[in-house]
């Protein structure tokens, strides 16, 4: 049990043999001590999270006219475990749908801090990549990942369902590598992202420690 | 000029109402120009009089050469289908304009829109300040002299190669040192 | 009591029930709601001050994501407000052609307020399969422009290509199928018992009233009065196709699903009128070369009947190749603040959304 090879969803004997396995290193709460344990359990983990990704229902530009698509009959984004969640608290997965204006910036950044780890983002179409054609609007932002990190850009304007699914199965790969979510590299570079939000978002009536 | 009688009879009996000038545009379709003082009792007049009791729709335009704002008012009859637009002109140094949301209602919106994003004023206009930007701290963004490029290449950070709009065939130039083909040129920016 | 006492609530922007990305502030006393006020300003892009630097033809990018669910009337409507600018004649095939593209863009706009309409009100099955339906549409629309949502097809002076091979034919087959499912979403949604009790009676809004508030489309068709662009100053090929207008009493959202129902099955009616009386010939008057184009100097102010009601363009040309001013006036920027804002107080907040759906209101129209 040094290291987990192949991930293919575990037999019951295997579960069992884990169980057995790991029950010594476990303290009372169910913490895992040793850094090798841990990164075991972050690879079965990692399998249940890459096949449940909930999604905030945010839609927070004009990219969001394809998600009813992706989630409908035709597309059917649920078979990759794919669905929306109301609340912020209840999602892995936000979707940044095109442009931000300032304004949702602001609301952005709030609903991202209030998503519990392990938190994904995706980032849809040109304008959230560069700017595309708002480069020079007055009020949109231009690289997300400034003020942001992102996960997963899809590129296109706007992404056809199958790109947007693309991009998803894309996070999987990703998610089942341990390479996603970016939430403790947000919490540690917070300076920097901070200063970059500060200096669009003018009224900066957020709490100091990003501690929520 | 038979076809358009109903058009000249709204425009006639506003000429001999008001001191106004204006013409027919084309079917359905009159302009109307007048003082800024009048456009109230103007619109009245059209809403309780002549049955235009639809405000389709008020537009502002900046004419910085002239150093003018334009204000046009439509309205709609729902009877004759007929449209009015009323015209006005205000100066662009602290411009003021008479507050007609009580007439309609809805013009409450379009002045608060033009309040933030032209910088009028609308006295006796109850409305929360803000109504689309968010802590705006630089001049009203609609009008004319505010340069958009300007402020986001100085506001948002841009991703390497998207400083400006560079013109991609003058970027493709300088990239490959040639000069320009000729039937490249007449298609380049300005 | 506590009944008596008041509470702030906000309705978004983050919220499953909002329609596009805005905020509805209520002031609620137990469960009814007091005083309403809309915010908006979440999805402003400044599209009016981009397109005074960008040329005539460059705007078009830009015009028609004014509106995201329901692109076309957009274009339509500035490509008519251009030609009338510059007085350009439309080949009667290209006018037959916009009417095709602009009903069926109402249809897939139906569709989607079918999902939103019956989500709200918590038939997520109807959602399911008319969003699914509506690929069919979109799917039409990539045969004929190539891309799903965003057309930018009808420029001044006609459209941009000609119907590709056995369009028609899958055109029509399209609108078989689609007439073949109404009767589906009829006993799903029209003849559900959870969907007429949740809507009856529910976001009145008063027939004296309706146009003094500026009340267009479907809502105000919904009261009663009958009144459609497409009658009153006939565009495009309209005046030459037979259809009816529906109408419906009440005032209320089932008023306005009545009338909507009745509606996309006219839109399906058009739609094959247009395809069988389709004239031959050219589809597109050529244009100056578009990085020279100068537009005369004037204004021009056209309406167009999107599903939401009347769009209008107010737009003002200095003689330059760049427009002055281009000024969308969109059916949500009354139905979203004003209509809105004077309905709500009195109906539940379980309603809220649901009568945000049924007058069919698009943020980005509001601010731009």
């Amino acid at each position: 049990m040094s290291e987990i090879k192949s991930i293919g969803i575990p037999t019951p004997e295997e579960i069992k043999q884990a169980q057995i396995d790991f029950a010594p290193r476990c303290t009372s709460a169910g913490r895992v001590n040793d850094k090798e344990t841990q990164g075991m359990v972050e690879h079965i983990l990692n399998f249940a999270r890459k096949h449940s990704l909930f999604v905030v229902a945010y839609g927070t530009g004009c990219g969001a006219i394809e998600i009813p698509a992706t989630m409908t009959s035709r597309y059917d984004a649920e078979r990759f475990g794919i669905r929306g969640a109301a609340t912020p608290r209840q999602a892995d997965v936000m979707l940044i749908t095109g442009y931000l204006s300032t304004k949702t910036l602001k609301r952005v950044i709030r609903v991202y801090e209030q998503m519990q780890d392990p938190k994904y983002v995706i980032a849809f179409g040109s304008c959230a990549i560069n700017g595309g054609m708002y480069f020079d609007s007055y009020n949109t932002i231009n690289a997300l990942d400034r003020y942001l990190p992102v996960d997963v850009y899809i590129s296109g304007c706007m992404p056809r369902p199958e790109s947007v699914i693309k991009g998803f199965v894309k996070l999987q790969e990703l998610i089942k590598n341990g390479n996603a979510g970016n939430g403790e590299a947000y919490r540690s570079d917070l300076d920097w992202y901070r200063k970059n939000q500060q200096k669009v978002i003018k009224n900066w009536d957020f709490p100091d420690n990003y501690n929520w | 000029m038979s076809k358009l009688k109903k058009e000249n009879k709204v425009l006639d009996k506003l000429k001999s109402v008001f001191n106004l000038s204006g013409e027919v545009k084309r079917k359905q379709r009159i302009a109307v120009k007048s003082d800024s003082k009048h456009v109230s009792s103007i619109l009245l007049f059209l809403k309780n009089q002549q049955g235009f009791i639809h405000l389709n729709h008020i537009s502002c335009v900046d004419w910085i050469e002239e150093n003018e704002f334009e204000l046009v008012y439509i309205v709609w009859n729902p009877k004759t289908k007929l449209t009015v637009l009323v015209h006005t002109r205000i100066a662009r140094e602290n411009p003021v304009m008479e507050n007609i949301d009580t007439i309609w209602d809805q013009a409450n919106t379009y002045e608060r829109e033009f309040r933030e994003m032209f910088g009028i004023e609308f006295p006796g206009l109850v409305a929360p300040k803000e109504f689309i930007l968010e802590d705006w701290d630089d001049i009203p963004p609609m009008r004319k002299d505010f340069n958009s490029q300007a402020y986001a290449l100085e506001n948002f950070a841009t991703r390497p190669g998207r400083e400006d709009a560079q013109d991609v065939r003058e970027v493709i130039q300088k990239r490959s040192g040639e000069e320009l083909p000729d039937f490249a040129k007449k298609y380049s920016r300005d | 009591m506590i009944r008596e006492k008041e509470t702030t609530l906000y309705i978004g922007p983050q919220h499953p029930g909002i329609t596009g990305n805005m905020m509805i502030k209520l002031k609620v006393a137990g469960d009814t709601v007091v005083k309403a006020e809309t915010h908006v300003g979440y999805l402003h892009r400044a599209f009016e001050k981009l397109i005074e630097n960008r040329n005539w033809l460059q705007s078009f990018t830009l015009l028609c994501r004014f509106c995201v669910p329901e692109p076309d009337p957009m274009e339509l409507t500035f490509a008519r407000a251009v030609e009338e600018l510059e007085g350009r004649k439309v080949p009667e095939r290209a006018k037959y052609i916009r009417t095709i593209v602009s009903e069926l863009a109402r249809i897939q706009s139906f569709l989607l307020w079918y999902g939103g309409q019956s989500g709200s009100s918590g038939l997520y099955t109807v959602g399911q399969w008319s969003v699914g339906d509506r690929n069919y549409i979109l799917d039409l629309f990539e045969d004929l422009t190539g891309a799903r949502i965003y057309h930018m097809y009808m420029w001044p002076g006609g459209v941009r290509r000609d119907l590709p091979k056995g369009w028609i034919d899958k055109a029509y087959r399209t609108m078989d199928y689609l007439e073949g499912r109404l009767e589906t979403y009829n006993q799903l949604l029209f003849d559900n018992a959870i969907f007429q009790k949740r809507a009856q009676g529910v976001g009145i809004i008063p027939k004296d009233k309706a146009i003094e508030w500026g009340v267009v489309g479907a809502p105000l068709r919904g009261t009663g009065i009958k009144h459609d662009v497409r009658i009153d100053e006939p565009y495009e090929a309209y005046d030459k196709i037979d259809f009816v207008v529906p109408t419906f009493e009440g005032g209320d959202v089932w008023a306005r699903a009545m009338v909507r129902r009745e509606e996309i099955k006219q839109s399906i009616h058009i739609v094959r009128q247009a395809l069988d009386h389709l004239p031959g010939g050219s589809y597109y008057n050529r244009i100056p070369n578009p990085m020279k184009w100068t537009v005369p100097a004037g204004e021009a102010w056209v309406k167009t009947e999107s599903v939401r009601g009347e769009v209008g363009f107010y737009v003002a040309s200095d003689g330059s190749n760049k427009p002055r001013r281009v000024h969308l006036k969109g059916a949500a920027y009354t139905h979203g603040v004003s209509v809105l804002e004077k309905i709500l107080p009195g109906e539940n907040i379980a309603d809220v959304s649901f009568i945000l759906n049924s007058l069919g209101v698009c943020p980005p129209e509001i601010e731009r």
